[in-house]
């Protein structure tokens, strides 16, 4: 018994973690696994975004990036535009109705959300939000499952509005979601290079729109169409486009 | 078989878009999905799958409504529609050339343009089309000269690697022995087109994602 055990634990600490391969829709995932350092635990594997489930197989059903994370957990890296609400993430909504108590969001999914006026910071029976239809917020989806309409809120788990809320000016992009995941690094190489030449604020949402705000329009049209040529390019042709967009703004701040 | 061509993401404003070419025959395919269904369509366990054809010139007609229901029903096997009740996944099927087998072309690039948009499929499924003349000769892939001379026209999409049969549409008067020889002739060229479609589509997740 004691034996078993040593060899699981010895078993766990070497098996590296698989590399990362494209894969497509129909491809069946060999899972090579941690074991549990406790023997007795059931191995536990954690299925994200583009596998799905099948009898006792893991089957891609996206083409993508296979990745495989520490504890098990496996997920595809793949390009969409369709968002699909997911629990946790923060997304850019556009108000659209009123409809009682609560808010009609749309977030660029199947259905459109819901916030109730109290999910805001500061928010009270007497002092409601003031948000018109076309009013742009940033949220956090509270719930997504694939039976209901998703819910959200604009504020933190703890009632705070820690950035969630109304986006005043600005401009909104729409761009991939593989785009939008990758401009949540704060080192990511578009928004350093960007920040090299002008200083500005984004907020970026999940759903594949990203609010970007600066102190002229030059800059936040600069910073908009770097993002959106960056989007879908080639990995290493990313930095030429946003250089290319960045030389255009070079030229207009020298012919005015 | 003729050499084939796809490109993809070709459309802005789609959730994906291919192109494909088989030969001279081509068919531009757009999908939407999953988004918002009207209430009188939409299902309570799963996606709706709406299938709209178009042919190059001419007011569409009732074969553009058979083909519309060939690729929703096989396309609506393929697709995990469980995972998105309620909602809607819009496939448009414009033709730009008839060069023959525009059913089969028209499914493959349905089939590119969901795996482009991200939608969940079970598999990637490839259609093939096959004529038997009146002389018994088989032609894979006929263009439309060809099919002139046809006595038998059989389409046919595979699921992976024969696994199973989607769809099968045959025309004509054939023999058992005839049908089996083209079932044959298409099954190893449908899994020549899946190796291929897979080669494509991982260079363009690779060109796109970076260096793994």
């Amino acid at each position: 018994m004691t034996a078993a055990v040593a060899t699981r634990a010895e078993s766990s600490a070497s098996i590296a973690l698989q590399p990362s391969r494209p894969v497509i829709p129909g491809d069946r995932i060999q899972l090579a696994l941690e074991q549990p350092t406790n023997a007795a635990a059931v191995t536990k594997v954690r299925v994200g975004p583009g596998l799905h489930q099948e009898r006792g197989d893991l089957v891609a059903v996206k083409a993508g990036v296979l990745h495989q994370g520490p504890g098990n957990r496996w997920w595809i890296d793949g390009t969409q535009k369709r968002y699909v609400p997911a629990v946790g993430e923060s997304v850019i909504g556009t108000i659209v109705a009123k409809v009682g108590e609560d808010f009609r969001v749309e977030i660029g999914s199947a259905h459109r959300a819901t916030v109730n006026y109290m999910a805001f910071e500061g928010a009270s029976r007497k002092n409601r939000p003031n948000l018109d239809v076309g009013s742009l917020v940033y949220c956090r989806v509270t719930v997504a499952n694939k039976d209901m309409e998703p819910e959200v809120e604009c504020m933190d788990a703890s009632g705070r509005s820690a950035g969630f809320g109304e986006l005043k000016g600005g401009f909104v992009l729409r761009c991939s979601l593989r785009m939008a995941r990758s401009l949540l690094d704060p080192k990511n190489p578009i928004l350093v290079r960007l920040a090299e030449v002008f200083s500005f604020e984004t907020a970026v949402g999940l759903n594949g729109r990203v609010w970007v705000n600066a102190e002229s329009p030059a800059q936040v049209i600069a910073a908009s169409r770097a993002i959106q040529a960056a989007d879908g390019a080639a990995a290493t042709d990313v930095l030429k486009k946003v250089n290319s967009e960045l030389r255009h703004y070079a030229r207009g701040m020298e012919a005015s | 078989m003729r050499p084939f061509h796809c490109s993809a993401a070709l459309l802005s404003r789609s959730d994906g878009s291919v192109r494909f070419k088989s030969g001279s025959s081509a068919v531009l395919c757009s999908v939407f999905g999953p988004i918002e269904v009207k209430i009188r369509d939409e299902k309570l366990d799963k996606a709706t799958v709406e299938v709209v054809f178009k042919c190059a010139s001419g007011q569409s007609t009732t074969t553009e409504r058979l083909y519309e229901r060939i690729v929703r029903e096989t396309l609506e096997a393929s697709i995990l529609t469980a995972l998105h009740p309620r909602t809607l996944i819009r496939i448009t099927l414009q033709v730009l050339t008839d060069d023959g087998g525009i059913l089969s072309t028209a499914l493959n690039a349905a089939i590119l343009a969901l795996v482009d948009a991200g939608i969940p499929l079970r598999s990637l499924p490839a259609a093939v089309t096959c004529m038997m003349d009146r002389e018994g000769v088989l032609f894979l892939d006929p263009t439309t000269v060809e099919v002139e001379g046809s006595q038998s026209s059989h389409v046919f999409v595979f699921d992976d690697a024969g696994e199973g049969t989607l769809a099968n549409v045959s025309t004509g008067a054939f023999t058992m022995d005839e049908y089996t020889n083209c079932y044959d002739q298409c099954l190893s060229a449908a899994a020549t087109l899946q190796s291929l479609f897979r080669s494509s589509i991982e260079g363009k997740v690779v060109r796109e994602y970076g260096p793994i």
